[in-house]
């Protein structure tokens, strides 16, 4: 139990010892992993940018001046009837006149003696397998009924959002992949660079009849501590980006970057993981 | 204790040592003479199975350069003591620390280290100095470190390579007088040195060594 306290604490007092070179290799692996971080937040905002978007598989259906409330309703239910087509809410003349009431604040028969607003109803499409671009169709089937005067639905605001995440992920994608890959040379050399600068240590331990792994552990300890603390970094940078982000975007869009702790949590683990590789790769380089 | 059975180990631009057989019995003093580049470091190295030979064999505790694992070096040299010229200390480490370093791979109590290591430092007296860093010592001070650090561990051998080579006269000869006292507690020393002039008055066993052969005689 004390050759465990002491190689731990081996670990921590040899950071401390080399604090520059410490802080050094901390701020090269939280820094460059920030970058990674930024792009992983920006793809999982995407993400939900775009779900949010798939799943308004709606559309308005107005019907024509003449058609009255039970013959709309007898319209509706023949497009319930149809395929891909999950439920419909009719919307009476009287209850498009209060919902223009309640958006407006003016009654629509003080403003002119007669209720212009048509029946329209909202149909709500099946979600599971169908694709955004897909609505067309349906739309187009409807539109061809007697008394259906106006389909409107926004499958073009959703087909724009679909090719733009789509082309967004992939250069988030490549771009988060060649920082990784650099991260990884990066943090492996760095790493190498603090072990080589402690050959001496290295030799004397073994002269002194420490096995390899009494000799790796420390190493590995430091690594860990290393990692953790460049993963940490790199989170506190990525969240200074969506907060820095966020008033950014507020000038234009409502819409607003959410802080995804999953990715944070992967991002420590990887940096971690590179970490405890590149120490144990360093360290048998040496010892053989 | 140590026993050389026809042992070669060469390197290219070197002699290494060509077919050494001879034995070195418990609380021995065996000093090891040559010019530089004889092969007194290679005999040492052989011994601390740094160097395993190509031709013969080195048995050193029940060691055998045969059979010998990569472990099992570990172990060996924790029964070795050793000194060298530029003395091999960490730079960052007090005179504390280094001198318990080998009792920390052995596995030692954090008290066993204290109890151990205040009974070295005083016993060469270094107490005063425990805290120091070996930069604050003088040359003399840190080969005293050093022996303090071969000997903590209570080996069966102390292989000393050239240990009194960066130090003045009587720094050099303290170092020797040290080494015979730890010879009389009962652990064999083998020392090698460059330096007749140091040790053709005292009475040891010496090897001399060049080109590689080993030739022992009587002091």
């Amino acid at each position: 139990m004390d050759k465990f306290f002491y190689l731990l604490s081996e670990g921590y007092r040899s950071l401390w010892r080399a604090k520059l070179s410490t802080f050094s290799s901390i701020t090269t692996i939280g820094v460059t992993l920030s970058f990674v971080g930024f792009g992983a937040m920006a793809t999982s905002n995407l993400a939900r940018l775009a779900n949010e978007s798939r799943s308004d598989f709606t559309m308005e259906v107005f019907f024509t001046q003449l058609t009255t409330d039970s013959e709309a309703q007898k319209i509706m239910n023949e497009i319930i009837s149809m395929d891909r087509v999950r439920e419909g809410i009719l919307i009476t003349k009287q209850e498009a006149a209060e919902i223009f009431q309640k958006e407006f604040g003016e009654n629509i028969y003080d403003l002119l003696d007669d209720n212009p607003l048509p029946t329209s109803c909202v149909i709500k499409l099946e979600e599971s397998g169908l694709e955004p671009t897909e609505m067309e169709p349906v739309a187009k089937a409807i539109e061809a009924m007697d008394r259906v005067e106006k389909v409107s639905y926004p499958a073009e605001a959703i087909t724009l959002i679909e090719n733009y995440f789509q082309g967004m992920l992939s250069v988030v994608a490549l771009i988060s992949m060649a920082i990784l890959m650099g991260t990884t040379v990066l943090v492996s050399n760095t790493i190498r660079l603090t072990i080589y600068s402690r050959k001496d240590l290295i030799r004397i331990l073994k002269l002194v009849g420490a096995t390899d792994r009494f000799v790796k552990i420390p190493f590995i300890v430091e690594g860990i501590i290393v990692g953790i603390s460049g993963g940490v970094l790199a989170s506190i940078l990525t969240y200074l980006f969506i907060r820095t982000a966020n008033s950014f975007l507020m000038l234009f869009t409502p819409y607003q970057l959410i802080w995804d702790w999953r990715v944070i949590i992967l991002l420590v683990l990887v940096v971690a993981l590179f970490s405890i590789l590149g120490s144990r790769k360093a360290v048998n380089k040496l010892l053989t | 204790m140590i026993r050389f059975r026809n042992a070669t180990f060469s390197f290219k631009g070197s002699a290494g040592v060509s077919d050494a057989t001879f034995a070195v019995e418990e609380g021995e003093f065996i000093c090891i003479i040559g010019p530089t580049g004889a092969g007194k470091t290679t005999l040492l190295r052989m011994i601390y199975m740094d160097a395993i030979p190509q031709e013969g064999s080195v048995e050193v505790a029940g060691f055998s350069s045969d059979k010998i694992r990569s472990k099992q070096v570990a172990l060996l040299r924790r029964k070795v003591g050793m000194v060298f010229q530029d003395f091999e200390l960490l730079d960052d480490r007090s005179v504390f620390e280094n001198v318990a370093l080998p009792l920390h791979v052995i596995g030692m109590s954090r008290e066993e280290v204290h109890s151990k290591v205040d009974g070295v430092l005083d016993k060469l007296g270094l107490t005063e100095k425990s805290h120091h860093l070996p930069r604050q010592l003088s040359g003399g001070e840190q080969q005293i470190v050093s022996l303090a650090r071969a000997i903590v561990k209570d080996p069966i051998v102390v292989l000393a390579d050239e240990p009194t080579g960066n130090l003045d006269p009587a720094a050099s000869f303290k170092i020797l007088k040290l080494l015979e006292a730890i010879q009389k507690s009962g652990t064999a020393v083998l020392m090698a040195t460059h330096n007749y002039n140091l040790v053709k008055d005292r009475n040891y066993r010496f090897f001399e060594i060049i080109k590689g052969q080993v030739r022992i005689s009587s002091g």
